[in-house]
């Protein structure tokens, strides 16, 4: 959940039960004040009408007096003095419905002694309205006054969330690569400021690790050229030296094999540091039709020797703009491999669409983890010559180019899937 | 020929020295650029094999100085960076060949051997051994002046052979030569052996004799008698 959803969620369910509870007491406390002012007028008109009674001993004319019905009953017996006030509901045939009415009940005695009994009606339907109206009134102030504040609440705190959801899209967007610095923006809020610096210098300091780490690699790959090349010439005029016995022979073969081996292997590292850094820059539109064809010819003597049929069903219009080192490295490591890993009189179809370039080939079943293959130093051969970089050689380039690979596997026919284009 | 190597690293240019002087061609060595630009300059060379980086110049502007004084002999560069960059500059300004180091002697000895005799447009683009006759300019191969029909390859490994006659010439060197080396395949030494197979028998059925020897542990040999 987002931060300002959670905070406004929050906000939201606590202003309801306070706005509940307020609510709630208010109306009562209305009502009671409402029924304390019918209950006041009541009692002072029983008082009223109590006195005349008591210094005349006859019904006063009260008809229309108060606007209100009353009663009155004069008894010849003393009665006990009571009073009570209560709510009741009179049927009323004109409007066929019942009416709400307060009424207070009074009996009493006059000065000889007789009794009377006071009731007074007051409709209190209009009190009943209008504390619905101050209800409704009061829903809506409430409502609109929460609906107000959960809207400052909410902007207040996108706004002062701002720097930090900046900060955190910027920082999402670093790339190592590049050298471009984060640039954060400044905020005037301590906290994001202390972020963006830790940010600015986590960055800064990953950064240069990369940097040093590339140098490291570059450097160490250029400087182990010469020294190989020495070790490498020197074995080949120890090889063709006269009158070698059987074991040096096997030595300078174990160090032939050994530098041929690291010399791969630099190179391998060498082209993926290149492309890291972006050497191969220059692009231009590449008919994957024809380079895969170039590509399969360099292995036609081999395809030929194993056995191996190959089809090609490419369209014309197959162009890729990348750049051709690249490209050829791509497409030969890919069929070297479809090559390498194929058996005796398999086959290798190629096919190439608007979207897709799909080679599929036969061969023995996958020995590693399909999801390790295209990682580096993981070995689907057993092969003691082979360094393991190609298919990572060949993820390097795809991931330049945006392009997508994957790899599949059934009933040992190996299938490499390359989406160039979206 | 008459060969310059420019090369910093006294060890690998004692090496190249000693590799290039068995195989009969009259080397001088050069260690600084300073060195190379008075050799180069006073002399006259049939190739230079140039390291470009040198410490005290880079070897492209040595190709930049030769060019400028129309001074004529092939170029070969030797670089230990492989990046594109330096290679097609050094093509562009005049250099014939560009080799990464570590190379096998076997295909410097053979990229040499290309570089002269294209520069020596003198019918030099018949190579004759023997009853083997190539001509370069049609990649054509004649046995007993009979046309011998071979593939891409094997007529690549036989060129391959005649630079390096009568020198050992290691399995990996004639997988680099025949499938470049951005290509990653290790595991070809069979397919080193069946092309070198398949050739020897097209040559002895043309009635050619049997010069390639195998070398255990090693590779092959080309051997004149």
């Amino acid at each position: 959940m987002k931060l300002l959803t959670k905070s406004t969620f929050y906000f939201l369910l606590l202003s309801f039960i306070a706005m509940v509870a307020g609510g709630a007491l208010l109306y009562l406390t209305i009502k009671k004040v409402i029924y304390k002012q019918i209950d006041n007028s009541l009692i002072t008109e029983k008082t009223i009408i109590e006195d005349q009674i008591k210094q005349t001993d006859t019904i006063p004319d009260f008809e229309g007096a108060f606007g209100h019905q009353i009663e009155v009953k004069l008894l010849n017996y003393h009665v006990r003095n009571y009073q009570s006030i209560k709510d009741t509901d009179i049927y009323d045939s004109k409007t066929d419905s019942f009416i709400p009415y307060r009424f207070i009940f009074s009996s009493g005695n006059t000065y000889e002694k007789k009794g009377f009994v006071i009731t007074i009606f007051q409709g209190i339907s209009e009190k009943n309205e209008l504390l619905q109206d101050i209800s409704l009134y009061m829903f809506f102030l409430f409502f609109s006054l929460l609906l107000i504040s959960i809207l400052i609440n909410y902007l207040i705190a996108r706004r002062l969330w701002s720097p930090f959801y900046n900060s955190v899209r910027i920082a999402g967007r670093f790339d190592i690569q590049s050298d471009k610095p984060l640039d954060l923006p400044y905020t005037d809020i301590k906290e994001f400021r202390q972020l963006n610096m830790v940010f600015d210098n986590m960055t800064h300091k990953m950064r240069n690790d990369y940097l040093n780490l590339k140098e490291f690699n570059e450097n160490a790959a250029h400087e182990i050229q010469t020294p190989l090349a020495v070790i490498r010439s020197k074995t080949d005029l120890l090889m063709q030296q006269k009158k070698l016995n059987k074991e040096s022979i096997s030595l300078i073969k174990s160090i032939n094999e050994a530098t041929t081996k690291l010399f791969k292997l630099n190179q391998g590292l060498l082209l993926i540091s290149k492309i890291e850094n972006q050497i191969f820059h220059e692009k231009k539109m590449i008919s994957l039709k024809q380079i895969t064809e170039y590509g399969l010819d360099n292995y036609k003597e081999i395809m030929q020797l194993k056995k191996i049929k190959v089809e090609i069903d490419a369209v014309d219009e197959a162009y890729v703009e990348m750049n051709e080192t690249l490209a050829e490295v791509l497409i030969s490591n890919l069929l070297s491999n479809a090559v390498r890993f194929n058996v005796d009189s398999g086959f290798i179809n190629c096919r190439i669409d608007n979207m897709f370039l799909i080679f599929t080939n036969s061969g023995l079943p996958l020995t590693i983890d399909p999801e390790m293959l295209f990682k580096r130093f993981h070995k689907a051969s057993d092969n003691p010559h082979s360094v393991g970089l190609g298919l990572s050689i060949v993820k390097k380039i795809t991931d330049t180019y945006g392009m997508h690979i994957e790899y599949s596997c059934r009933n040992n026919i190996h299938e490499i899937k390359l989406q160039y284009r979206h | 020929m008459k060969l310059l190597i420019v090369e910093d690293d006294r060890s690998l240019s004692r090496s190249i020295n000693d590799y290039l002087k068995i195989e009969g061609h009259i080397c001088e060595v050069a260690l600084t650029f300073y060195d190379a630009v008075n050799k180069a300059t006073v002399n006259k060379y049939d190739c230079i094999i140039l390291d470009i980086g040198l410490p005290d110049g880079n070897g492209l502007d040595l190709i930049r100085e030769m060019k400028s004084n129309k001074l004529a002999g092939g170029i070969l560069i030797l670089s230990a960076k492989s990046s594109l960059e330096d290679k097609l500059t050094g093509l562009k300004i005049g250099a014939d060949d560009y080799l990464t180091k570590p190379f096998h002697f076997a295909e410097l000895s053979a990229r040499i051997n290309s570089i002269c005799r294209r520069n020596n447009f003198l019918g030099l683009n018949e190579i004759t051994f023997n009853e083997i006759r190539i001509n370069t300019d049609d990649n054509q191969v004649f046995v007993n002046d009979k046309l011998l029909i071979l593939t891409k390859k094997e007529y690549d490994l036989l060129l391959f052979f005649m630079a390096n006659r009568n020198r050992i010439i290691t399995k990996e060197s004639i997988v680099e030569h025949l499938w470049g080396d951005n290509v990653i395949l290790t595991d070809s030494f069979d397919f080193v052996y069946t092309h070198v197979k398949n050739l020897r028998k097209k040559i002895v059925a043309s009635e050619g004799r049997n010069y390639i020897k195998c070398i255990y542990g090693f590779g092959y040999k080309f051997i004149e008698s």
